[in-house]
């Protein structure tokens, strides 16, 4: 144990000093697809539109281009009409957003819950306890027991089975409680339809935060939970996500 | 491109003739026939190390046929999954419940005298009586996982029984793939498992290049290696961090953690995804590693393999580690070979394959497969051990032999109807069947993880184990229900 202790101490620091100062992701980082200024019409759009597995580019009425974030997977297969953005932050408050209490400022104890992911959100979740992100120096902590929780993560499009098991998770957990809705399939269903999936979180859930991500990174998700919290605000780019 | 040799046999004698093969069940899915009946398809691989693959056909004209399950017990959840969707009732099945259909919150929490290939469990025999009771663990559990049950049987401390319920986690993956345009459905294939989007891509690709006679160009198929590889590495360090965490080693599970937080900054950095998505395509890549990349790599692999080294030597010479893994949780060779176990989980077990070196694809070098014999979970963890070493020394040799040249040749005509994909995950050998009618999409879809058999051996491990071990076991089999489940 003594050898343990001596390797822990003499390593150096590794954490990030986020959310304080910017943690940036490296240039080629694919996070979402960026829609250029001057709008796309017409064939063009059209064209873009049909690669775009998860319709997160769809042609408006008008003709013109239109991009859904909350359905981006970043796969960069609508590249070079579009470019793609690294920016980690991509966390939004949804339309309705509950009051947050000030009790939440300081310390918020999380639940999370699977609702048909594909695996790899959840090692990024867990990543959240590694020395890099060390969530805990910001008052987060996970729970086991809903009942103790006050921020309910879900990932995955919530598949038929998962959906009786995470109204239990939500209806378990006292007020005020606030969700959120961890990767691009939990935010809209992503790639996945019915009949075997939802379509999104907030189809069973009222859903106060979404982290879109195909993963979502660890500092996506300390954005989102920082958020919830009402400890941080949005990226400065316009919200174009699931509008009413 | 997987050699297959085609026989057809009648469903009455298909037990038969896979007992009369031998070998190993890949995989056995039902279709249905253009004359409204039904086709069995079975996979066997008579001998892993060399030779090619069989596929047996055979027709079912009915709605019913003799189960192969009380022959071949790797059959089990194939069977049931055929009667789930297909509504072909395999006649003699020792429990032919519901499987990927199932309705979590009806389902009876009962006590199981007979494991899921119908033979009594050895627990049933030596716990029984008033005492004995089920702790229903899951779909939701204790921490961050994937959602997945396990009825805990048990009399307070030792667990008689352990029967996994999966398929919570069912996106219908297999039905995407042939919804979507062919171009697009390596998308779904890479997130059919998200820890294994390198495998599942590979497999898929593989299957789609038999099918249109493609030929990788050589400089992707050394990129195809290195992203293969870092994906082995990361997962095998995941099972390694999650086994620390177990044993409340809180430093080694923050160095270890720290090292695959590493591997994936390399990734986003060469691949720009943490999980390497968008990579693998049918073809070839769709990145390619230009010097810089190169650079990093050759730079951060070796400074990672020395700091791998001296935390990994520090965590063998921890008596509290190797005490929770050392005979814990035994699965012994029969059983591996019965369930027809892959990956790592079979080779601890004694059992010599490896998709990589027994089905080669994208230039593998010659591979020395380490196995092992004692078939628990630090035998499961030595594995991965000696994986992590021979998987930064391919990544070394692969970034060594980038040729110049294209890193992505366009798919040409499908010329052929089906075809066999095959990858080795970190988990294990990864299949996937695609079968093409000449439009635009696929005709039919059959994607088989690694996980789904590996989970079929769970209740195997379990006897003469405590509760304590639990998590020791289910983290050294490295399983992920996404894949399983699909």
């Amino acid at each position: 144990m003594i050898r343990w202790f001596l390797r822990g101490v003499t390593r150096r620091r590794l954490t990030t000093r986020y959310p304080r100062a910017e943690e940036q992701a490296p240039p080629g980082f694919r996070a979402r697809a960026l829609l250029p200024t001057e709008p796309l019409v017409g064939d063009e759009a059209r064209d873009v539109a049909a690669v775009c597995l998860p319709r997160a580019l769809s042609v408006d009425p008008d003709g013109a281009l239109a991009f859904d974030e909350q359905r981006c997977i970043g796969c960069g297969l609508c590249a070079p009409a579009l470019a793609m953005d690294p920016g980690y932050e991509s966390a939004r408050v949804g339309n309705s957003p509950r009051a947050l209490s000030p009790s939440f400022r300081r310390s918020l104890h999380i639940r999370h819950v699977d609702a048909g992911s594909d695996g790899a959100v959840e090692q990024e979740i867990a990543a959240l306890l590694n020395p890099y992100y060390d969530m805990q120096r910001l008052g987060l902590f996970f729970t086991a027991s809903p009942r103790h929780a006050d921020v309910l993560l879900v990932t995955g499009p919530v598949t038929k089975p998962m959906e009786a098991p995470l109204r239990r998770a939500y209806e378990a957990m006292p007020d005020p409680r606030v969700v959120v809705a961890a990767g691009t399939d939990a935010c809209s269903g992503s790639i996945w339809t019915e009949p075997e999936v939802l379509g999104g979180v907030d189809r069973v859930l009222p859903v106060d935060v979404y982290v879109p991500g195909d993963p979502p990174t660890p500092v996506a998700l300390l954005h989102g939970l920082l958020l919830a919290s009402g400890r941080t605000r949005e990226a400065s780019s316009p919200f174009t996500g699931r509008a009413a | 491109m997987i050699a297959l040799e085609d026989r057809e046999v009648d469903a009455g004698s298909l037990a038969t003739e896979l007992v009369r093969l031998g070998g190993r069940l890949m995989m056995l899915f039902a279709s249905a026939s253009a004359d409204g009946g039904h086709d069995l398809c079975a996979f066997v691989r008579a001998h892993d190390a060399h030779g090619g693959v069989i596929r047996l056909r055979a027709p079912v004209p009915g709605s019913t046929y003799p189960s192969v399950t009380p022959c071949v017990p790797a059959a089990h959840w194939f069977e049931r999954e055929i009667h789930d969707l297909h509504g072909i009732t395999p006649e003699g099945h020792p429990r032919l419940e519901p499987l990927v259909n199932h309705a979590p919150d009806e389902g009876e929490v009962k006590l199981f005298q007979e494991d899921d290939a119908g033979v009594t469990h050895r627990g049933a025999e030596r716990l029984a009586g008033p005492g004995v009771f089920v702790i229903p663990y899951g779909p939701v559990r204790s921490g961050v996982f994937e959602s997945a049950q396990f009825l805990v049987q048990t009399g307070g401390e030792d667990v008689a029984y352990c029967a996994q319920r999966l398929f919570f986690k069912r996106r219908g993956a297999e039905r995407r793939i042939c919804e979507v345009p062919l171009e697009l459905a390596v998308l779904v294939a890479e997130r059919v498992s998200g820890t294994s989007t390198v495998a599942h891509a590979l497999a898929f690709s593989h299957a789609v290049e038999s099918l249109a006679d493609t030929e990788v160009p050589p400089r992707a198929q050394a990129i195809r290696r290195v992203l293969a590889e870092l994906e082995r590495l990361y997962n095998h360090l995941e099972a390694t961090v999650r086994e620390c965490e177990d044993a409340s080693l809180a430093v080694a599970q923050a160095q270890f953690a720290a090292l695959k937080e590493r591997l994936h900054r390399i990734a986003a950095a060469v691949a720009g995804n943490r999980y390497l998505r968008g990579t693998v395509v049918p073809g070839g890549t769709r990145i390619d590693l230009d010097a810089a990349a190169v650079g990093l790599i050759a730079a951060t692999m070796s400074e990672w393999e020395r700091e791998w080294g001296r935390v990994l030597a520090l965590l063998l010479r921890t008596d509290s580690f190797l005490d929770r893994l050392v005979s814990t949780g035994p699965l012994s060779e029969e059983d591996a070979r019965d369930f027809a176990c892959v990956g790592p989980v079979a080779r601890a077990s004694g059992i010599d394959l490896d998709t990589r070196r027994d089905l080669p694809y994208d230039g593998y070098p010659a591979l020395a497969v380490g196995h092992h014999t004692d078939g628990d979970a630090m035998a499961r963890m030595e594995v991965r051990f000696q994986e992590v070493g021979s998987a930064v020394e391919l990544i070394r040799e692969a970034v060594g032999s980038l040729a110049p040249g294209p890193t992505h040749v366009a798919i040409g005509p499908l010329v052929h109807e089906a075809a066999l994909g095959a990858a080795e995950s970190a988990r294990g050998e990864t299949l996937y069947w695609l079968e093409a009618d000449g439009s635009e999409s696929l005709s039919q879809c059959k994607l088989r993880a690694a996980s789904f058999v590996n989970f079929g051996a769970f209740n195997r491990v379990f006897d003469a184990q405590v509760l304590t071990d639990f998590s020791f076991i289910e983290h050294s089999l490295g399983l992920s229900p996404a894949g399983c489940d699909a």
